[in-house]
């Protein structure tokens, strides 16, 4: 779509101001003959877990892997069930699959967070690991989740693939439980040229054995101590990663002016998103509300302006899920969400003038409703 | 306390004037493959774009198979090709103790128990072997073509028909390589590659492709590799996130262009290597077969006092590796299994005996007749 005055995402212009910085990457890469996991991973490794606050971060190949590689390293499996949510990217529930273990999908709330009390309710002496997920940025409430799992053993893995740099009463999320994952998917706010991901933890057994996991289960190259993957974050990426790093705090910046500008404007007119109190989001995805959603869309698109809805059919309502025996109606918040929601476009590149397209085209559109 | 022990095995590889490591003058080119990359990422065409459909024809074809899936990594590949069987956890796949971890890793992730076969001579799974292996409990047979000589497919094949067992090719190793005329990739429900940035055919990072004949097999392993989506809102099975970057792919169409010459030049080099190597006393140059093309990713033959003859070499500068010296039965990883020393006599053998030289399409005259001389004089009588 050329003709959009307002693209939902627009990843070139990201790349042009990076791609002299990426080309000398490369060039020292192919230099320094190293070509998998090498310095550039551990150097970006280390920025990561400086900048989250954690003790350690783990390059992966992606932020799906991320979560199964964390979920194999608690050496979860068959007969253990994973909490998760239904509103989130299907990868939040198939990682759960793939180790054999059962998802359990828990309500959202108005942050389009866990709701802890739902989560109460679904425990059982099968649950390994609750993995709330930070949905567009903004925090789940993860302390009345910590105080919830506190004494039961019950693991938190932290979902934060599209929050880098939220924070929950100053700490950054990624910190609070046992490991989080982040992906650094082309579209993620910390996105780069292709798949990627990474894991933190303050645990030295995770950290360890993340390492082995990660990397056919080599202790060194000519001793296996477990049968391992192979999901390695490439130099290539990790150099990417690294540069894109240094400018998420101006981006996010950017991206949260953006995201107050709407709040201010269309507030009244639709649902605005709403956060967890101490929380501080990033807005990966900016979603409103409001039952006038498909017609909002399709004149939205109409004029130029691109959206899209994060994500149309939840989890539990997919044909892959069916055996799990859930129906509409299983989850009345979240099904309400996925009907009524849209997301704006949001990222650091969009101007001002572009901002108040999407205002006033949406305030043009409400004129038009009784 | 970082435990990556790739990063000091880099610097060590570093120092060696005959290298097993090409990627500095592979990519002394890499401006055209940059421009490509800015075309790229300017779409926006980040994950499963138009290169990887490039690259996914061109491989099909170069192969002779009806389909190429351009996946994760060489690992990934086996692991989707199993998964699309729908193995069961607890069902049994045989396959070679004489192998790279990521074949045993691959199917312990499908869910399967590793069954180990025994080698021949030439390094590869034992035909003789797998027939007494099979039980009710046999659902796939995996060969690893190592080195990149083709095992024995028309004896693997027929067992193959006779018990109704799906074969998956790891040919990781082998890209080009035939067998009476025939690539590997081609024979099995499923073919198996790595473009590992030190195989034949390389990228700049991770990333594998399958080769199929199976339109089945094609249809579930790309709902497999991309969350088992059909589109962007539905989900038809759980699957996995394992994609080849499209900007590997633009250094793998790059190389694609190459891989004849890239292939004919490790050809040539070992070939001038097993006519130096095979009168010196002591080593046992593999068997050649002018029914079967080797691509020789690895070159590796049996030599006495191994282990001394590798220090000599990588004192006088040649990278000599081991590839691997311990079979996999062997590993912790395989403790469960219950397999001891002595199981698989030939696969022990040739982790104990075997070394290999770089062969690579880098490697200069000068380098061959310095490694024959050096082998030479490790074994002559009058070694300093």
């Amino acid at each position: 779509m050329t003709n959009l005055k307002v693209p939902f995402v627009n990843l070139a212009s990201a790349y042009k101001n990076d791609a002299h910085a990426i080309s000398i990457a490369i060039e020292e890469i192919g230099n320094s003959g190293q070509y998998i996991l090498g310095s550039k991973v551990k150097t970006f490794e280390e920025e990561f877990a400086t900048y989250i606050g954690t003790k350690y971060a783990v390059g992966v190949a992606n932020g799906s892997d991320a979560l199964f590689l964390i979920m194999k390293a608690l050496g979860i499996g068959p007969g253990d069930e994973v909490i998760t949510q239904p509103n989130s990217f299907i990868a939040s529930a198939w990682t759960i699959v793939a180790t054999g273990a059962t998802p359990i999908f828990c309500e959202v709330d108005e942050t389009l967070g866990m709701d802890p009390e739902h989560l109460s309710k679904l425990i059982t002496p099968r649950t390994k690991a609750v993995m709330p997920v930070h949905l567009t940025g903004n925090p789940v409430k993860i302390d009345v989740i910590q105080e919830l799992l506190a004494g039961t053993g019950i693991e938190i893995i932290e979902d934060a693939a599209q929050s880098v740099g939220a924070k929950f009463n100053g700490q950054r999320v990624g910190s609070f439980g046992i490991a989080a994952m982040f992906s650094l998917h082309p579209l993620k706010n910390l996105g780069v040229i292709g798949d990627g991901g990474v894991v933190t933890t303050n645990s030295d057994k995770m950290y360890n054995k993340l390492l082995r996991l990660r990397n056919h289960g080599l202790i060194d190259r000519d001793h296996c101590e477990i049968w391992g993957y192979n999901s390695r974050l490439d130099e290539l990426q990790a150099a990417v990663a690294s540069i894109r790093l240094s400018k998420l705090d101006t981006n996010t910046a950017r991206v949260r002016k953006i995201a107050k500008k709407y709040s201010t404007e269309l507030e009244g007119l639709v649902i605005t998103p709403k956060s967890y109190g101490g929380s501080d989001p990033v807005f990966h995805n900016y979603i409103i509300h409001t039952e006038y959603r498909d017609a909002l869309q399709s004149y939205l698109h109409a004029v130029g302006v691109d959206t899209k809805i994060h994500y149309p059919v939840p989890i539990h309502l997919q044909e892959c899920a069916k055996h799990l025996g859930y129906k509409v109606g299983s989850f009345p918040i979240c099904e309400y969400q996925s009907t009524n929601s849209v997301s704006l476009p949001i990222y650091p590149e969009l101007s001002d003038k572009q901002v108040e397209t999407v205002i006033a085209e949406i305030k043009n559109f409400f004129k038009t409703v009784p | 306390m970082s435990k990556n022990f790739l990063l000091s095995q880099y610097e060590n590889d570093k120092k060696f004037s005959v290298q097993h490591n090409y990627l500095e003058q592979q990519f002394s080119d890499k401006d055209i493959i940059l421009e490509k990359i800015k075309e790229v990422v300017t779409r926006g065409d980040f994950t499963l774009g138009r290169e990887v459909d490039k690259l996914e024809e061109a491989f099909a074809q170069l192969v002779g198979a009806k389909h190429a899936i351009g996946v994760g990594s060489g690992t990934d590949a086996i692991f989707l090709s199993l998964r699309a069987l729908d193995l069961q956890l607890g069902d049994e796949v045989i396959t070679t103790s004489f192998t790279f971890y990521a074949t045993i890793g691959a199917i312990v992730t499908a869910g399967g128990t590793p069954v180990f076969c025994d080698v021949e001579e030439d390094f590869n799974i034992s035909i003789a072997g797998i027939k007494k292996l099979i039980t009710d409990k046999t659902k796939a047979i995996v060969p690893v073509h190592w080195t990149g000589r083709p095992c024995e497919m028309n004896e693997m094949m027929e067992i193959s028909e006779e018990f109704g067992i799906p074969i998956i090719e790891d040919a990781c190793h082998s890209i080009l390589a035939e067998y009476h005329g025939r690539r590997t990739g081609t024979f099995g429900i499923t073919g198996c590659f790595s473009f590992h940035p030190l195989k034949n055919l390389n990228i700049w990072g991770d990333g594998g492709i399958i080769t199929t004949n199976s339109d089945e097999m094609n249809a579930k392993i790309r709902l497999l590799r991309n969350h088992g989506l059909t589109d962007r809102d539905h989900c038809e099975i759980f699957g996995y996130n394992s994609r080849l970057d499209t900007i590997q792919a633009v250094v793998a169409n790059h190389l694609l262009g190459k891989i004849h010459s890239i292939t004919d030049a490790r050809i040539d080099h070992a070939n001038y290597l097993d006519r130096g190597l095979s009168e010196v006393p002591g080593i046992r140059i593999p068997h050649r077969v002018d029914t079967i093309k080797e691509v020789f990713h690895i070159y590796s033959f049996m030599a006495e006092n191994r282990d001394a003859l590798g220090l000599f070499l990588r004192e006088n500068g040649i990278d000599a590796k081991i590839h691997y010296p311990i079979p996999m039965h062997l590993q912790p990883a395989a403790q469960y299994l219950n397999y001891k020393k002595g199981d698989f006599p030939m696969a022990e053998n040739a982790a104990n005996r075997t070394i290999s030289l770089p062969v690579h399409e880098f490697v200069e005259l000068k380098d061959l007749d310095f490694m024959i001389s050096k082998v030479k004089e490790f074994y002559s009588d009058d070694k300093p």
